[in-house]
């Protein structure tokens, strides 16, 4: 096993709720004589994790999750509430956009003071400096105020200087999105050398492509703790699904507490199974989706219905307007109809079939209902579905 | 060794930055000051006919410039240090690094730029006073700066602090700063004020280098050994109270920035 890097023990952190001037002073007088607690709230709780040399981990969560607390913590920015926090070796971070430069002066004079700030200086600089400006790759900008750069400029720079550093820890913090194509493409390859090369990287990004690229290990952090943490396909696809499931519930939810809709759907069956529990079939039997709709003002209405992979990935959708199917409305204006998928083709897993009623011209969404679908079997076939396939031994014919 | 090179760094920046844009540079250092001497002596000797009492009293400017360096480098650097902290926030949010680097850098550059003026204008003064004297006294001189630096960072590290914290405290300083000048013998000696106001006088922790400076370049009076011992006890406790309250607070400072 590798030497530990960092490690956290349930660490946290906690801001002082204050900004009126009087609760300032009170906090001062509190830190310095009465030492009682300052009222605060918690951003970060009872985080207890484990970087080793050579590991590289994926920070995943929904903004104010408390990702960039702790990449500041873990950099010394910030100091712990609460909690052990232990960091070996030389830790170079990158914390959001600017990492530290002075606007007023130019990019060079930004090299020179932020190498001195991760202790380089004299030769040893004058050395790297080609290299740093080389890598930046912004011209004769470098000369330039960095007030006249652009946001990617800045990025760019701070990413040079930290690369030609070579730190034991890297951290960067959503960097990556600020970049255009062909600079996020050089700090990707930039960073698999370097772990290649055994530099351990703790990165926080939206983007689980990349996260999924540069990490083995992630964690999810959610409302300041630890919700998952492990290898970084499951941790990120517990995360998509999540975010998926509570996007979907915020839709409907917004939807129809917005009064009566125009088109909506009462109730959706699959097979027989009562409410919202799972229909849970054998791979290879087909199943039954029964619909019950109603529509306000008489008119038909589009339904059109999707299979969706746990983790929000569309497996397949069709449409009643695609098919040439009219649904007939009753003089009530309601319809029922049942939707047969026979012959489902759909490898084991999570899936979710949704049905949404659309407007007669098949434009606007107006509802949403979910109903979840296991699908059991013991094949090892890989994704989502199976595709008629055959092999052709090398001289055999086309049967 | 990090922190020494970064101290530099920092300092040099401050330098550079307080005179970056203007013309003459590095040599407002020493004319804003020669222009504010001139300012003083025009009121001083001509409308107000302020002289120093005494039979070899020395002429009034030497007198005035003498110990208003040392002072300008003092208050200059206390008021600019205080804002060390809050000025950088952005940097403190970004990068880890000790925080007293700050503070120590720009005291530094407003000593550099004003024991630059010190010297230069005293010996320019030498050519038209010849009381005042170039030798092992101003050598001496140099030495008080030591301890004035001292206790001009111990100040500056308490009141960067609690900048971060109530922000009135600057605003406070440059009412407070003229008032501790007013109460130093710095534009008059003391030997011109009632008797019994003159003891009030030794609290001033400028008091002693006032009358150190008038009597190491100009002869004027003498340095007291008990004077030194306190002076040097006051700002080694300055300077120890003010790192005590800085490294307590130093940790919070991210919080309230």
């Amino acid at each position: 096993m590798s030497e530990v890097l960092v490690r956290t023990e349930g660490l946290g952190k906690s801001y002082p709720k204050s900004f009126h001037h009087r609760d300032r002073i009170r906090a001062l007088w509190r830190l310095l004589v009465s030492r009682r607690e300052i009222a605060s709230t918690a951003v970060l709780s009872d985080v207890s994790i484990e970087v080793r040399r050579g590991e590289s981990l994926g920070l995943i969560g929904a903004n104010g999750a408390g990702k960039s607390t702790l990449l500041k913590l873990i950099s010394g920015v910030l100091t712990p509430t609460t909690g052990t926090l232990a960091v070996h070796g030389e830790v170079g971070a990158l914390l959001e956009l600017g990492a530290g430069f002075h606007l007023e002066h130019t990019g060079r004079e930004n090299i020179m003071m932020t190498a001195a700030l991760h202790g380089m200086t004299g030769a040893r600089l004058n050395a790297c400096m080609p290299t740093i400006i080389e890598f930046a790759d912004i011209g004769h900008y470098i000369d330039e105020p960095v007030k006249h750069y652009s946001s990617g400029m800045v990025v760019r720079l701070g990413f040079a200087i930290i690369a030609v550093l070579k730190p034991d820890l890297l951290i960067t913090d959503e960097v990556l999105a600020v970049g255009d194509e062909a600079f996020q493409k050089k700090c990707i390859r930039w960073m698999q050398d370097y772990l290649d090369d055994g530099g351990t990287l703790i990165l926080v990004s939206h983007s689980m492509y990349h996260i999924q690229k540069l990490c083995r290990h992630a964690c999810w952090l959610r409302d300041g703790r630890v919700a998952m943490s492990g290898d970084v396909f499951d941790v990120t696809q517990a995360y998509l699904a999540f975010q998926e499931l509570k996007l979907a519930a915020q839709e409907s939810g917004a939807a129809r507490a917005g009064g009566k809709l125009e088109f909506m759907v009462e109730d959706v069956q699959l097979d027989d199974v009562e409410g919202e529990l799972p229909l849970v079939i054998e791979q290879g039997k087909g199943f039954n989706v029964k619909l019950r709709l109603r529509s306000r003002d008489g008119r038909r209405p589009v339904i059109a219905v999707g299979i969706v992979r746990a983790d929000g990935t569309p497996v397949y959708g069709v449409s009643s307007e695609m098919d040439g199917y009219q649904p007939a409305l009753d003089s009530t204006g309601e319809t029922r109809c049942t939707l047969c998928f026979d012959d489902p083709q759909l490898l084991p897993g999570s899936y979710t079939v949704r049905v949404h009623p659309l407007d007669p011209e098949g434009l606007r969404v107006f509802d949403t209902v979910e109903r979840p679908l296991v699908v059991r079997g013991s094949t090892s076939e890989f994704g989502l579905v199976r595709l008629a396939h055959r092999w052709l031994p090398p001289n055999g014919e086309m049967a | 060794m990090r922190t020494v090179t970064l101290t530099v760094e920092f300092a040099v920046r401050e330098l550079r930055e307080r005179f970056a844009g203007s013309f003459a540079g590095i040599l407002w250092a020493v004319f804003q000051p020669a222009l504010q001497l001139a300012i003083f002596a025009f009121v001083f000797v001509k409308v107000f006919n302020a002289k120093i009492p005494g039979a070899n009293a020395p002429g009034y400017v030497a007198f005035l410039a003498v110990a208003l360096w040392p002072w300008t480098a003092f208050s200059d650097a206390i008021l600019q240090a205080t804002r060390a902290i809050q000025d950088n926030a952005a940097l403190i949010g970004k990068v880890a690094f000790p925080r007293a680097v700050l503070v120590v850098a720009r005291v530094c550059s407003s000593f550099a730029i004003h024991l630059l003026g010190f010297v230069v204008i005293i010996s320019i003064l030498a050519i038209f006073d010849d009381s005042v004297r170039l030798g092992s006294g101003f050598l001496f001189s140099l030495l008080l700066f030591l301890p004035l630096f001292v206790l001009a960072l111990g100040i500056s590290l308490l009141f960067a602090a609690v900048q971060v914290f109530v922000r009135d405290l600057v605003q406070l300083l440059t009412q407070l700063l003229p008032l501790l000048l007013y109460c130093a013998p710095v534009f008059y000696d003391r030997a011109i004020m009632p008797a019994e106001y003159r003891p009030w006088l030794s609290l001033n922790p400028f008091t002693f280098y006032a009358e150190a400076f008038h009597a190491s370049v100009l002869g004027h009076g003498e340095i007291a050994p008990s004077g030194i011992a306190y002076a040097l006890l006051v700002a080694a406790l300055a300077f120890l109270i003010g790192w005590r309250l800085f490294a307590r607070l130093d940790r919070h400072f991210e919080d309230f920035l």
